[in-house]
């Protein structure tokens, strides 16, 4: 069927304000109900993993190159700086022996019930957003491999953030210094309860400190059992500068590069809203605000 | 008009422009970590869809623009779905406007035209999300990707240029 002249020529011209006007409309709906694209996302996803997968796998043959030349650089120095840590680390290694020894003593002693097994999963960066107003990671692995939402995620160090959306063989991870972070922590050894909000920034934000709480730099932070999500106790970061209300905390995984990440399931629930119960297939948005209403 | 110009080139490579555009939106999240590069990478998808706007508008279509701004949005992970494909749109706009400035210029005056395009969309983007979400938020994340993106803009720009080598080369 041909189309005639002028009916193309308007179809041209409203074609920009058109598409303008859907793309302002996506923006708006998805402020309005957070959980909109979800579905969508993390389908397509799914589907392009293994080319995100395929394109970063010579990133990681490249970076391994820049490391090695950047090591063969460093590698006297850092001799030098591996030596006087492992003098020190063999004195620790004494002191944690004793430790864990008393440890093992005390608790048998007051017959404290044995932790819960922790099963952990490890997955690698397939990508990364990048972007100036979003923090997250996608790793490769989902539901097949046991991630679930609201797990936390972890490198060797720290906490890295928590499992938002779940594929079926991907993930997306919200870094803890994301906009959408919120993450319930603690001071370790004064047990004073704040959580810690990203802000887009590299050194996440501590608020809701009960007032007059002394704050210092250098001060451990941990997570907070408060609700439910994450055990408390894991290693978070360390108070990297206070001034006044402002306190930035610097988190101890270098979330600037991750490359391997572990996945912890402490078999919490916790309070998790919209993935508790996972919402039936094919709903729209009535079905999940009945899930809320319950 | 420059719709009629897409007639020279044969139908499978049409596509050179749509199909490096959506490459570059997906390198624009694969990981780099090289060591000093830090948590943002450079807007790839923006540097194609103003390469080919630039030297092949024809074969990028507004569709292509907002298709490649979607996948873009959604690869992101952001809750802002949309913003980039009303980035992009906007951006292709004014380029499409000021067209003549930068055909049969010398690569620093394109250069220079690019920068201008990254700085007002990254400024968009942070007015935006500012707005979104309710809280003035710091300017160095969007000013820090801005410059990296214009700093390896001759780097996709060229590899952009090779395709479109070929482009003409076949047809």
């Amino acid at each position: 069927m041909r189309i005639t002249a002028p009916v193309k020529a308007a179809a041209q011209r409203l074609t920009l304000p058109f598409l303008i006007f859907v793309s302002a409309m996506l923006v708006v709906f998805g402020k309005t109900d957070a959980l909109l694209y979800d579905g969508l996302r993390v389908a397509m996803v799914d589907r392009i993993a293994p080319v995100l997968q395929a394109v970063s796998e010579p990133f990681v043959t490249v970076t391994g190159v820049f490391q090695a030349v950047a090591d063969a650089v460093a590698v006297h120095r850092e001799n030098v700086e591996l030596r006087e840590e492992n003098a020190r680390l063999l004195q620790w290694q004494e002191v944690a022996r004793s430790l864990a020894a008393e440890n093992a003593e005390l608790r048998e002693l007051a017959k404290l019930v044995p932790e819960d097994v922790v099963n952990s999963i490890a997955t690698r960066v397939i990508a990364d957003s990048g972007g100036a107003f979003a923090r997250n990671v996608l790793v490769n692995a989902g539901q097949n491999e046991g991630v679930q939402r609201g797990q936390a995620a972890m490198t060797g160090v720290g906490l890295v953030g928590r499992v938002a959306e779940v594929g079926s063989h991907t993930a997306r991870v919200l870094l803890l210094t994301d906009l959408n972070s919120h993450i319930p922590v603690e001071f370790e050894e004064s047990h004073v309860r704040a959580i810690l909000d990203g802000d887009n920034s590299e050194e996440p934000r501590l608020v809701y400190l009960p007032p007059k709480t002394e704050v210092k730099v250098g001060m451990r932070v941990v997570t907070g059992g408060s609700g439910g999500v994450f055990p408390p106790g894991l290693p978070v970061g360390v108070v990297s500068s206070v001034s006044g209300d402002l306190i930035r905390v610097e988190p101890y995984a270098e979330l600037a590069r991750l490359e391997l990440l572990r996945i912890v399931d402490f078999g919490l629930s916790g309070v998790l809203p919209q993935s508790a119960v996972p919402a039936p297939k094919a709903t729209g948005r009535g079905g999940r605000s009945a899930d809320a209403a319950r | 008009m420059p719709f009629a110009l897409s007639r020279d080139v044969g139908y499978s490579l049409r596509f050179v422009p749509f199909v490096t555009t959506l490459l570059f939106a997906v390198f624009s999240v694969v990981p780099l970590n090289l060591p000093g590069f830090a948590v943002v990478t450079p807007a790839f998808a923006l540097m194609a869809v103003f390469h080919w706007t630039v030297y092949r508008p024809d074969l990028m279509p507004l569709s292509a623009v907002f298709v490649t701004g979607l996948l873009l949005d959604l690869l992101n992970g952001t809750p802002y779905v949309g913003l980039s494909a009303l980035a992009l749109l906007g951006g292709r706009t004014v380029v499409m406007g000021q067209r003549q400035f930068f055909v049969n210029r010398t690569f620093p005056v394109v250069w220079l035209g690019f920068c201008i395009v990254a700085a007002a969309t990254f400024a968009f983007f942070w007015i935006v999300v500012s707005i979104l979400h309710g809280a003035v938020l710091g300017l160095r994340p969007f000013v820090f990707q801005a410059v990296l993106t214009v700093a390896c803009y001759p780097v996709g720009s060229y590899i952009l240029a090779w395709a479109h080598r070929i482009l003409v080369a076949r047809t």
